[in-house]
């Protein structure tokens, strides 16, 4: 188990990360999320131990990482940001030499090399020089460095960053087949990536924690019930009327016209969804108003997301609620079209 | 710290980089022997090895920030810094690899000039002795020059400003004895003799005559740790400042 204890760093006056603790647990995956400059680097530097802090503990596997640093760091395998690779080495060459700096025994090292390179395909460019491989196959280089040794707690700080989608699916199912053996703590803004891989997730920004959980009770706590979409054919008034007065809506979110007399319904619902959508379609039945589709969406993690950045904002009246609910809601219909790339723009963010 | 050591040494034999430098000592060292013989003493027909030395390590001047130019810049520069950090080595055990590594670089370097005097045994005769102290004093040298070049490495994130500095501080080293007898710093005596303590010219001329003397080895040994000193506290200075 690794655990992290009142964490801080200031860089200067400035402060990076304010006082923030979590544990990793035994054969887990840990999501670390935030926007650009939210201090996940430097969290994760200081966990990795190139870093010191300015307060607080790491503890790894028992071993404070500031007070036993050689013996918490055999624990440990590092893929930071930029992938720590010398150009001028081959891939066998530098693998061997991440080797001999954890530690490995010298007559296991070959072994392992192998079993590494075969692990992450990379036993193609072996033999070539880091400098000629292409960004993709130098990310996975460093992965195998942090993999090398088999160490018990990884520190993947986005590690799918210039892969291609072939490539990112299959880093990510190697990092799920990590978690037989390893702790694991990785690092993103593509979101639909931490939810496809991590079992719990941190939401840090501006250096404080915004969040430790389980990604589903993160969907359910904040307007956790699904939304119901409903297409209709008929009056616009009248059918927002009577799904608004259907018991159970909690509200309309969104109308969206579509041309003649079509318009597309975003509901949200308190309670039991299914019981909402049956009585929906038997109240807007009755009142003569076609259905033409009617589907329930699960609120994904994204919108968790920006509702937790926006969290701190939000503390003042009730207007400024008001105002910013189109916008997470034009967000969330970006998302749909466009989640590759909204990923990384909201990272930005 | 073997591995760092291996990893350095591949740095400059499998590329080539440590053959390109030799070829350069060695063609200045060339130059300098030729000249020695050229400035022959007529009536003895001899010429000085250790005179030979001395004015190669005024290349060294330019050779060694060369080679210890990328000690610590390129780890900054490539982010492999974290690597190193991150693993289970501390950071003594980093700069001793990196010295050592250097080290192996200069022997070599070293080796190849071992041609002149056994070509000149061959045709005439060398005075063994103090070709011995004058590579021993070559040596403990070189061993000061690279320690400062691979401090002044861990300054900067550019190799080429720390070769140019590292040139800089060694000339300056250099000649700090020819500056402390200037007429200007022989108003001050007290001043003069500090400066004169730092001066490392007298003391190879010791090893060139023959001499191997215990404050002359203190000399060099002491400015080898102080600079390794420095270089690691310049290291662990840095992650505390980082960002």
């Amino acid at each position: 188990m690794v655990k992290i204890e009142n964490l801080t760093k200031y860089y200067g006056k400035n402060r990076a990360v304010n006082n923030i603790s979590f544990t990793i647990e035994d054969n887990e995956i840990l999501g670390f999320l935030g926007p650009n400059g939210a201090g996940k680097s430097t969290t994760m530097n200081m966990i990795a131990g190139c870093l010191p802090m300015t307060s607080g503990s790491i503890s790894i596997f028992g071993s404070d990482i500031a007070k036993e640093p050689v013996k918490a760091k055999k624990n440990i395998g590092y893929l930071p940001e930029i992938p720590p690779v010398y150009p001028d080495m081959r891939v066998n060459e530098y693998l061997s030499f991440c080797a001999g700096l954890k530690r490995v025994p010298a007559t296991k090292r070959s072994k392992e090399i192998k079993r590494v390179t075969e692990l992450l395909g990379l036993t193609e460019v072996r033999t070539k020089l880091i400098k000629n491989l292409s960004k993709g196959y130098k990310q996975r280089v460093g992965f195998a460095q942090a993999l090398i040794g088999n160490p018990k707690f990884l520190i993947l700080d986005e590690p799918t960053v210039g892969l291609d989608p072939n490539q990112l699916a299959e880093v990510r199912s190697i990092i799920k087949d990590l978690k037989s053996q390893h702790s694991v703590i990785f690092s993103s803004h593509i979101l639909s990536e931490v939810s496809a891989v991590c079992d719990r997730v941190v939401i840090i920004n501006k250096g404080n924690i915004k969040a430790v959980d389980t990604i589903d009770n993160l969907e359910k706590s904040l307007g956790g019930n699904p939304i119901i979409n409903i297409r209709v054919k008929g009056p616009k008034a009248k059918s927002a009327s009577v799904i608004e007065l259907t018991e159970g809506v909690k509200e309309i979110s969104k109308i969206e016209a579509e041309g003649g007399e079509s318009f597309l319904f975003s509901v949200q619902t308190d309670g039991d969804a299914d019981d909402v959508r049956t009585k929906i379609m038997s109240e807007l039945i009755k009142n003569g108003i076609q259905i033409t589709e009617i589907f329930t969406e699960k609120p994904d993690l994204e919108k968790v997301f920006m509702a937790m950045l926006n969290k701190e904002d939000k503390k003042s009246g009730l207007e400024q609620l008001l105002e910013e609910t189109p916008e997470v809601s034009e967000i969330s219909e970006e998302e749909e079209t466009e989640k590759e790339e909204t990923g990384k723009e909201e990272g930005d963010k | 710290m073997f591995s760092i050591y291996k990893k350095e040494l591949q740095s400059f034999f499998f590329t080539p980089f440590a053959y390109a430098l030799t070829a350069l000592f060695m063609f200045l060292f060339t130059y300098m022997f030729n000249s020695g013989i050229g400035n022959m003493d007529s009536s003895t027909y001899s010429f000085s090895f250790p005179e030979i030395f001395y004015n190669v390590i005024f290349y060294f001047i330019f050779l060694v920030p060369i080679m210890t130019m990328r000690t610590f810049a390129d780890e900054r520069k490539f982010g492999t810094e974290t690597l190193l950090m991150s693993s289970p080595v501390n950071v003594f055990q980093i700069v001793m690899g990196k010295f050592l590594a250097n080290m192996t670089m200069f022997l070599f370097m070293i080796l190849g000039s071992a041609v002149f005097p056994i070509v000149t045994a061959l045709n005439g005769q060398v005075v063994v002795g103090q070709l011995i102290c004058a590579y021993i004093g070559f040596f403990c040298w070189g061993a000061m020059y690279i320690s400062l070049g691979m401090l002044i490495s861990s300054f900067t994130e550019n190799s080429i400003i720390s070769a140019i500095i590292g040139e800089l501080v060694m000339f300056a080293f250099l000649f700090v004895d020819d500056f402390s007898q200037t007429a200007f710093i022989a108003q001050f005596p007290k001043l003069q003799s500090v400066l004169y303590a730092f001066a490392s010219q007298p003391r190879f001329i010791y090893f060139s005559q023959g001499f191997i003397r215990l404050s002359d080895i203190v000399y060099f040994v002491s400015a080898i740790v102080v600079c390794l000193a420095w270089n690691y506290i310049s290291i662990e200075k840095r992650r505390w400042n980082r960002g």
